[in-house]
């Protein structure tokens, strides 16, 4: 059997080329990237919450019960657009 | 030829007696293996991309995600008190519960979908491609795939082929099999230029004969294809009532949601502070899961009972407003009376003996190939009457709705006509003749037996009024009496005269009649109901029909009309039998029934789950008291509740598959009958379920 070799792709393109598709593959698909935002949101949130607690909750507690109001106030956020769009549920 | 014994004889289509399960088709699409998928789809559809479509489940499948988290680690969103292994467990048990609540819903929903594919399938498998007998502009004939054709194009099909398309008979006379689609066996004819059976379907078989057909739909656009598409839910969109209750669903899910996300920092100020799990439980419990769960199962098995009874709906909106008719338009002809009058007697009159006006109904009817034309033909050589003419030298002439006759100008240039009397009337007196007094004598007698009475005549001479009987069909009245008892009033439109229709009318039991009515007056008295805030339901097969049934509420087309009625019609059924509307109309006050018992008890539930869970979470802030049922613990409080959550929605699917038990009462009544049971038993049910459960498993 002769192995075929393929063409040398540099490092720089191919990474190029996976953030190409990343991007693209995030204007088709919304939702990862809405997740992605807010758990960087959530970054911010959660030295917010540690501080409020006053250290009753470890840094992890506290990043994960940030996130849990986020999902909170998303499913609020989502529950109003059910009411003001039905029809589209 | 038909004789008028057999043309007496009811149809199977044309009898509404007997309870409407009795007539039920079969099912012919194949049911094998249905629970199999929908245990498949069942968890095929807990994708949540497809569980945002349903808000309440949606935020029990966020609520899974959240418990199946602090069952990896209790601790994740803050130290419990509890021993973390005991904490596992319960939060594991939870996840599992609120797992299944899921599975269930979804299950109820696949299941009502399957019914709906299976027959899609059914439909599927009588849709082949076929080669066509394609007619070109210069007469020859080309064959090719049925796919390829497109409306407008002629095609030529022979006995045994299959219809390649859906179309219009041009030439030809033929008898179709349409067992495929309407489930009935015996051919049906097809022939050109009638209102009632010149359209065929493609999928379909010619069984004798040739026919030339002009194609009326292009490939994926068939008769076939749009019920194809309908039954599989791929154009179901939510109808009104739906999206009121989405939106009501959405309301109480909102607020629930935001009193569980303030409950945590309360229990902490009274010194009883909760867990996560408990709280989506508490959540769960809360939110009205059970019609949430049973929502769209509701509306696709409404669809599928409509289905059921060989009526293709072209939207859930369609079979809703069903439900909410307060005006049936029905024809006489056809939907109060059989379909075929029957000449019973010749009344003679203006000095003639019987033997005369015999000769010359029988000389006006012998081209009338309708019933009522070969019933007098019948009558008229019983009596001795023989045709003296040659046949092929006269000309016949048709009824049409302007004339209001027909009969046959003889070949000597005589004309025999025979038609509603006010036309013959003015017929003799056209040709100088005159009316005698005897002939408003026995119009008027005729009138009042409820027979049709139509005069005959030769030139000037008005021979007699013949009596045409017409039957009101067995078992109407009492569902006249149970549409009355419903506030579903019913006009009955007839071309007869007024005596004729009111005898009629009282007979049958129908609350108003419009008398000498045109095809015009359909529409009008459509139009004047729906000012008066009326839903307006009415069945019609011709193309004169069509604009009343596009204006209506609900229209339901024959399948044996035409192509037009077809298309301005929502509804078309496939058996041809106008009384199904009556059919048409329970099933949708059952379907919006249905919903609202559902509903009412989904929400009664939350009482008894309220006191289940609230009590035992907060018995450390001193409303231990409330604990009514005496649950053990509150982890036992809430698995049992829970429990009855998720069992609740397997228990009532079918009850949301078969609907309510329909009962002809008042609005009324109706409501204090479902508060009652739906209402109350809502209350009670889960507070004796809870307490059971709360008993058997081993939490404490």
């Amino acid at each position: 059997m002769k192995l075929i070799h393929l063409p040398h792709i540099p490092k720089q393109t191919q990474i190029i080329e996976t953030v190409a598709e990343i991007w693209s593959e995030w204007r088709r698909q919304k939702l990862p990237l809405y997740l992605f935002l807010g758990l960087c949101f959530n970054l911010v949130l959660a030295p917010a919450v540690f501080a409020a607690t006053g250290g009753e909750f470890s840094r992890t507690q506290a990043y994960w019960l940030a996130a849990l109001g986020l999902v909170t106030i998303a499913l609020a956020i989502y529950l109003f657009f059910v009411m003001f769009v039905p029809e589209k549920f | 030829m038909q004789t008028p014994q057999d043309s007496t004889r009811p149809s199977r289509l044309s009898t509404p007696s007997g309870s409407r399960e009795s007539r039920r088709h079969t099912p012919k699409a194949d049911m094998r293996g249905l629970y199999q998928r929908a245990i498949h789809d069942s968890f095929v559809k807990l994708d949540p991309r497809t569980e945002a479509k349903n808000p309440v489940m949606f935020v029990v499948w966020v609520g899974t995600i959240v418990t199946f988290l602090v069952t990896i680690d209790p601790n994740l969103f803050g130290t419990v008190q509890a021993d973390p292994g005991q904490q596992r467990l319960l939060n594991g048990v939870i996840t599992f519960i609120l797992f299944f609540t899921l599975v269930f819903a979804n299950f109820a929903e696949a299941v009502a979908e399957g019914r709906g594919k299976a027959q899609a399938d059914a439909l599927r498998s009588t849709r082949s491609d076929t080669v066509a007998r394609k007619l070109l502009a210069d007469g020859s004939v080309q064959e090719v795939s049925s796919t390829a054709l497109r409306k407008g194009d002629r095609v030529k099909v022979v006995a045994g082929d299959m219809i390649p398309a859906d179309g219009e008979v041009v030439t030809g006379v033929a008898a179709v099999d349409e067992s495929a689609i309407t489930g009935e066996s015996a051919p049906v004819l097809k022939q050109p230029g009638t209102d009632i059976a010149s359209s065929v379907t493609g999928g379909t078989r010619i069984l004798s004969d040739e026919l030339i057909i002009n194609v009326t739909s292009d490939p994926g656009q068939g008769f076939i294809d749009r019920m194809i598409a309908l039954v599989e839910g791929a154009e179901r969109s939510k109808t009104p009532n739906e999206i009121a209750l989405t939106v009501l669903l959405s309301v109480l899910t909102l607020v629930f949601l935001i009193v569980v996300a303030t409950v945590s920092p309360l229990a902490n100020y009274v010194q009883a502070p909760t867990t996560i799990a408990i709280l989506v439980s508490l959540l769960v419990a809360l939110i009205p899961t059970t019609i949430g769960g049973l929502l769209s199962a509701i509306g696709i098995a409404g669809m599928d009972r409509v289905a059921q009874f060989n009526v293709i709906a072209t939207s859930g909106r369609a079979v809703e407003a069903c439900g909410d008719v307060g005006t049936l338009v029905l024809d006489k002809t056809g939907t109060i009376t059989l379909g075929n009058r029957l000449a019973d007697e010749f009344i003679p009159v203006n000095g003639h003996s019987l033997e005369e006006m015999s000769q010359i109904c029988l000389a006006a009817s012998v081209f009338d190939e309708t019933p009522e034309g070969r019933s007098i033909v019948w009558l008229a050589e019983k009596n001795g009457a023989e045709v003296d003419f040659k046949t092929d030298d006269a000309e016949g002439l048709e009824f049409s709705a302007r004339t209001r006759m027909s009969g046959t100008n003889l070949p000597d240039g005589r004309e025999a006509r025979k038609g509603a009397v006010d036309a013959i009337r003015g017929f003799v007196r056209s040709r100088g003749g005159k009316v005698p007094s005897q002939l408003d004598e026995a119009y008027e007698r005729v009138s009042r037996l409820g027979g049709t009475p139509l005069a005959a005549c030769l030139n000037d001479d008005i021979y007699g009024v013949i009596y045409l009987k017409d039957i009101v069909k067995p078992g109407l009245r009492e569902r006249f009496d149970q549409l009355r008892r419903m506030g579903v009033k019913t006009i009955m439109l007839t071309g007869d005269n007024r005596i004729t229709a009111s005898v009629i009318a009282q007979e049958a039991g129908v609350d108003d009649f419009i008398a000498e009515a045109t095809p015009e007056d359909k529409i009008d008295v459509i139009r004047k109901e729906q000012s008066e805030g009326k839903l307006v339901a009415m069945t019609g097969d011709g193309t004169n029909d069509a604009p009343a049934l596009a204006q209506a509420n609900v229209g339901v087309a024959m399948n044996s009309g035409t192509q037009a009625a077809k298309e301005a019609a929502n509804m078309v059924d496939l058996d041809s039998d106008p009384t199904k509307l009556i059919d048409l109309v329970t099933i949708g006050k059952q379907l919006l029934i249905t919903r609202g018992a559902l509903t009412t008890f989904s929400i009664a539930n939350d009482i008894a789950k309220y006191f289940a869970i609230i009590p035992t979470i907060f018995a450390a802030a001193g409303i231990g008291a409330l604990n009514i049922m005496g649950l053990k613990s509150p982890q036992s409080a809430i698995i049992s509740a829970l429990i009855y959550n998720a069992l609740i929605i397997p228990a009532l699917i079918p009850l949301a598959l078969k609907g309510v038990q329909f009962r002809p009462l008042t609005a009324d009544q109706l409501l204090r009958r479902n508060i009652l049971i739906y209402g109350v038993g809502g209350v009670v049910a889960p507070f004796i379920a809870i307490k059971i459960i709360d008993l058997i498993i081993p939490f404490s």
